[in-house]
């Protein structure tokens, strides 16, 4: 076992260097950097000017060295300073992270509650009227575009509550942050609850099928119980992975959230970052990100194996 | 015949998919034919036109049909949906297959550069490649194509693996044929199952990343009529005045992306014996 | 009260007195208190306004600074007429009109506690020609000082700037919302993360792409003012997002001119008291050709284009028809300087007939052996911004008209200035603004051969001429004869040729009071000092 561990653990320490080095080269291959963004909003660019600057920030050092200067930093914990801002970066990031950490609960929350619920019932009543109207409607989730749905909910407020539910700057108390982020929550858990709901589903269907499920069934157990009691509690295990990947990934759907209602969050952040050229913002920040997938990918890898015994250790 | 009665009668939503699906195709293939208007023509007097008369559902801002657009904007999703998918798979199908029957080495670099791709959110990765590659039809189709190889590669891999000690492929090397060949005769057609059930509902996911990048000012550029910039740019400014600028597009990626998962659903019902009755 | 304060201080130093007399009674009408809230579009790029070009940073920057003298904030159009003391209690000329002395107002505080003196303003513009050791990063509006030699100082509270030669408008560029006084003790890299300044209000804080906050400054040295308590700004990227905002009541003010024509009936109809004015942005499509690419060097496809442009339609669809078709200066009635209709009529572009002009356009490029069979293929560039582009794409389809297949080429936002100054584009749209209504700073930032903002670095020793001849011109009529005569050389000239002045819609709620918005500039009216809430 601890060897498996200790594998699995330098293998995403390989995978976080992999990616130091791919965003690095890619955002480099990003046409333009911070001076251009800084000449473009005096409408001229002064050459001689535009050099001073990029000595002062070390662009025009190689980029090998520019790298090394990074993860050097990033060693040391020194995530160096926001070319926009001038401020330490990590004063710009840290305060984002939590907003955009409530997004998200709150939207696995909703997801979690209402896919696996669906999922089993789902399932239990296969191919009823009951499981077709779920699955259209699930799966109408996974098809809107996600800031159009915003877009509409965003309008359907103004129209009808003469209120609109984007982000103050300053929510007076955790709760009523709670509810400012609850309909952008709900927003993004409506996707991920219909993928939630179709992996309950499916997992179930497969474990109902499954020889000492028959035989539960077999000996008389009611119908309720081996639903529930036998079947659920096997078909859980591939849920529990995908609501763990799903919660890392969720910020892929909060680019998109945080921009429509308009929530000053890591996400967001970032792309404001890539277009303002502003490599130690997203650097760190993608770094950030993958940190939290790789975590998440070996939390649920160790669950995993600690609670599927089919898994052989070392190999 | 026999087999699509079958496919209709036993899934009846995929059947719905699969009409919708076909649609959208013969409207892209016949964008010309049926498209009334040119989609980059303005017209000053047509701005912002209601629906009904000759713009059947209204002009944008700058007089353009909105129908037409439509109609032609089926070619760019199509167009993204089918060749990120395609570029995706092939680049996937290619890892993935040399990893698992190759193994060693190769196995090993090849698992890292998809672990790299993969601790990435997809939207994220896409980002990046976008921002990057800069705003054109091809490079956003490679930016949301490179997201999905370690999907694709993933799936190809594990029954590459499983595949490679199966009686048929030890007999088929057995007779003497090269290893190349083994893999792309016996390997590769019995791993297609689940990835036609993955592609599938790639399509759909491709349309809509497609979507939410125009909307971060990433995607397609003007002057093609893609349904993601209809939607997001200018439209959404005016969805008050001229709502059928927001909803015909939004209602169009919708029924098309809905389609590909009903279609995508089925098919993995249909290919996975462990979800049959 | 405004308009009486702004009657008042026509009169120099005599206006003093008066202010004095009349704003103890004057301020009982207004209620002092609230905090402004107001969106902001974009995420601007740093707090100094000398270092920027951009309204994103002088509206909400503004009122944390004083200029020496400014345009009269109660008074809709600017003018030399309207230009008021501000950290300048009077000023004057001497004989050869090439000096010009402010006297300073006294006991005025930073707001860091440092007294203000003259050396601060020596220092500002030092800095901005270049003189002092802490140079601008950038200083976009170098060129509105070429003509200043030096700035002296006699003590204090008096200083003197000598110019080379007399130039009429130089005290307007004074009173523009670009040219706040810096501290000289603070440095330029401080100023933009955070500035300090003399003005009403005091900077707090600004989150990045987020928030802004500003408070009433106590010991501002106009009494009782500002009227507000705080001004608080909220970074809202999506327009959508925000005007819908704004129609819930989440806003007093709107971003200035971010009400386009057509949203603006959405937002009567949704929030029928808000208060809307459309004016004039002052900002400018215009057209840039690159006249060292090939075939554009030859002045006769220049003309061909001039010739095609239909004005009237793309004025129809972006603004609705609610803008005026303008030459390269503002026209009536807000501007003071726009050619008359008459003989706007008679530059290549601007007749009325279009489709005679475009026979004529045909046929010049029929001469140069193109035609329907043979179309010149052209990249039509642009930013990646819908101000831009939708001009771009009209202009694309009216140029379909003269055998020009014009392909949209959209620019990511950030690399446009950097590929127009290394002339990588053959045909491009642009936008420009014009922050004070005046010749010299439109003609000299935009069209003069050493001007770093002259971006097609379109170049004609001519017209250099006559830019320095007009600017020397003491007669306001004969002044204008010139500016004319200027026009029509960069028409023919297809120089950066003006497309059309948006209009648009500023919003705010019916409880903002003591806010005049400006109609022949966006850029300086943000001193908020009179401004209050009736709540």
């Amino acid at each position: 076992m601890s060897g498996y561990v200790i594998r699995r653990f330098f293998l995403m320490l390989v995978t976080l260097f992999g990616i130091s080095v791919v965003i690095f080269v890619m955002l480099r291959l990003v046409p333009g950097n911070i001076t251009d963004i800084i000449f473009d909003s005096a409408g001229f660019v002064n050459p001689k000017q535009k050099q001073r600057i990029e000595r002062e920030l070390g662009l025009d050092q190689p980029i090998v060295v520019q790298y090394g200067r990074w993860i050097g930093g990033l060693a040391r914990g020194d995530l160096g300073y926001a070319y926009v801002s001038e401020k330490p970066a990590i004063q710009e990031i840290a305060p984002r992270i939590p907003v955009s950490a409530k997004l998200a609960g709150l939207a696995l929350v909703f997801s979690t509650l209402f896919g696996v619920t669906l999922g089993v019932l789902s399932a239990v009543r296969q191919d009823t009227t009951f499981d077709y109207v779920l699955r259209v409607v699930s799966l109408s989730g996974l098809s809107l575009p996600s800031f159009w749905l915003g877009l509409l909910i965003l309008m359907a407020c103004v129209q009808w509550f003469g209120w609109i539910p984007i982000y103050r700057s300053t929510p007076e108390s955790f709760w009523k942050e709670l509810g400012l982020l609850a309909i952008p929550a709900a927003a993004v858990g409506f996707r991920s609850s219909a993928l939630v709901m179709r992996l309950t589903r499916s997992s179930m269907l497969e474990v109902l099928r499954q020889d000492y499920v028959r035989t539960a069934r077999a000996k008389g157990a009611p119908e309720r119980s081996v639903n529930y009691r036998h079947a659920l509690a096997n078909a859980l295990l591939p849920v529990v992975t995908i609501v763990g990947i799903e919660a890392a990934f969720l910020i892929g759907g909060l680019i998109v959230t945080e921009t429509v209602f308009n929530i000053p969050g890591v996400a967001r952040f970032l792309v404001e970052a890539i277009r303002w050229r502003d490599y130690p913002i997203v650097q760190n920040l993608v770094m950030f990100i993958a940190l939290i997938v790789v975590l998440v990918n070996f939390i649920v890898d160790m669950l995993y194996a600690v609670l599927d015994p089919r898994i052989k250790f070392g190999s | 015949m026999e087999a699509t009665l079958y496919f209709v009668r036993r899934y009846p939503l995929g059947a719905i998919g699969a009409v919708i699906m076909a649609l959208f195709v013969l409207t892209a293939l016949f964008a010309g034919t049926i498209a009334p208007f040119d989609p980059t023509a303005t017209d000053a007097p047509a701005s912002l036109a209601r629906p009904g008369g000759v713009h059947l559902l209204g002009a944008d801002f700058m007089g353009r049909d909105v129908f037409s657009r439509i109609v032609h904007g089926a070619r760019i999703s199509l167009a993204v949906g089918l060749c990120a998918t395609a570029l995706g798979c092939l680049i996937g199908v290619a890892i993935g297959l040399a990893s698992g029957y190759l193994g060693g080495t190769f196995d090993l670099l090849a698992q890292r550069l998809i672990d790299i791709l993969q601790s990435l959110p997809l939207l994220v990765m896409a980002l990046v490649m976008a921002a990057s590659l800069g705003p054109s039809l091809t490079n956003t189709i490679v930016a949301i194509a490179i997201p999905l190889v370690p999907n694709v590669a993933r799936i190809i891999r594990s029954n590459t693996l499983a595949l490679r000690e199966m009686p048929f492929v030890e007999a088929a090397r057995a007779v003497g044929m090269s290893e190349a060949r083994v893999a792309l005769r016996h390997v590769l057609p019995n791993t297609l199952a689940p990835l036609i059930v993955l592609a599938t509902a790639q399509v759909g996911s491709a349309i809509l990343v497609e979507s939410a990048l125009s909307f971060l000012g990433l995607g397609i550029p003007e002057p093609h009529p893609s349904w993601g910039r209809m939607l997001s740019e200018s439209a959404a400014e005016y969805v008050r005045t001229a709502p059928w600028l927001v909803i015909y597009p939004g209602i169009a990626i919708s029924l098309v992306v809905f389609g590909t998962n009903l279609l995508g659903d089925a098919m993995r019902d249909a290919l996975d014996p462990r979800l049959r009755k | 009260m405004n308009s009486r304060l702004g009657l008042a201080a026509h009169g120099g130093a005599l206006a003093l007195a008066a202010v004095l007399t009349l704003a103890p009674c004057a301020a009982l009408a207004q209620k002092s208190g609230g905090t402004l809230r107001i969106y902001h579009r974009d995420n601007l790029p740093s707090a100094s306004i000398h270092e920027e070009a951009t309204i994103s940073t002088v509206m909400p920057f503004m009122g944390v600074f004083n200029n020496l003298v400014l345009y009269d904030q109660g008074k809709q159009l600017n003018s030399d007429d309207t230009i008021i003391p501000d950290l300048a209690e009077s000023w004057s000329w001497d004989a050869t009109r090439t000096k010009l002395t402010f006297k300073l107002r006294q006991g005025v505080k930073w707001h860091d506690g440092k007294p203000f003196s003259a050396k601060d303003v020596q220092c500002t513009w030092n800095r901005l020609t270049g003189k002092d050791p802490d140079e601008f990063r950038k200083n976009p509006r170098q060129v509105w000082w070429q003509n200043l030699k030096e700035v002296s100082v006699n003590g204090d509270h008096e200083v003197s700037f000598h110019l080379n030669r007399p130039q009429g408008s130089f005290l307007s560029m004074f009173a523009s919302g670009y040219t706040p006084v810096y501290p000289c003790h603070v440095s330029t890299k401080e100023m933009r993360t955070n500035p300090v300044g003399t003005g009403p209000f005091k900077f707090v804080e600004f989150k990045r792409g987020e928030s802004l906050k500003f408070v009433r400054n106590p010991d501002y040295w106009k009494k009782g003012r500002p009227y507000l308590d705080a001004i608080e700004w909220r970074v809202i990227e999506n327009r959508s997002t925000r005007i819908l905002a704004f129609i819930a009541d989440e806003f007093d003010l709107t971003f200035v001119t971010d009400v386009s024509i057509p949203l603006l009936k959405d937002v009567n109809s949704q929030a029928p008291k808000a208060v809307c004015e459309v004016a004039p942005t002052y900002v400018s499509s215009n057209l840039i050709v690159n006249p060292s690419a090939a075939p554009f060097n030859d002045p006769k496809i220049r003309r061909a284009m001039a010739l095609a442009l239909d004005r009237k339609t793309m004025i129809d669809i972006l603004s609705q028809g609610k803008s005026n078709m303008s030459g390269v200066m503002l026209p009536a009635p807000e501007g003071n300087w726009g050619m008359p209709p008459e003989l706007l009529k008679k530059l290549p572009g601007y007749g009325g007939d279009v489709a005679k002009n475009r026979a004529e356009a045909r046929k010049i490029m029929e001469s140069l052996g193109y035609g329907p069979n043979k179309t010149l293929k052209v990249k039509v560039s642009t930013r990646n911004i819908a101000i831009y582009r939708d001009p771009a794409v009209l202009l694309i389809d009216q140029l379909k008209q003269i055998y020009i297949e014009g392909e949209l080429e959209v620019i990511d936002t950030s690399i446009w200035h950097a590929k127009v100054t290394r002339k990588e584009f053959s045909v491009g749209m642009n936008l420009t603004g014009v922050p004070v209504d005046d010749p010299d700073v439109n003609l000299y930032e935009n069209y003069s051969c050493n001007s770093e903002r002259n971006l097609t670095q379109y170049c004609n020793k001519e017209v250099d001429r006559l830019i320095d001849q007009q600017s020397q011109e003491p007669d306001r009529d004969k002044r204008k004869k010139l500016v004319w005569d200027i026009e029509r050389r960069l028409a023919e000239d297809l120089a950066r040729p003006i497309i059309y002045y948006d209009r648009a819609a500023t919003c705010w709620q019916p409880r903002v009071k003591g806010f005049v918005l400006h109609h022949n500039s966006i850029y300086n009216n943000w001193r908020f000092e009179n401004v209050w809430l009736d709540r």
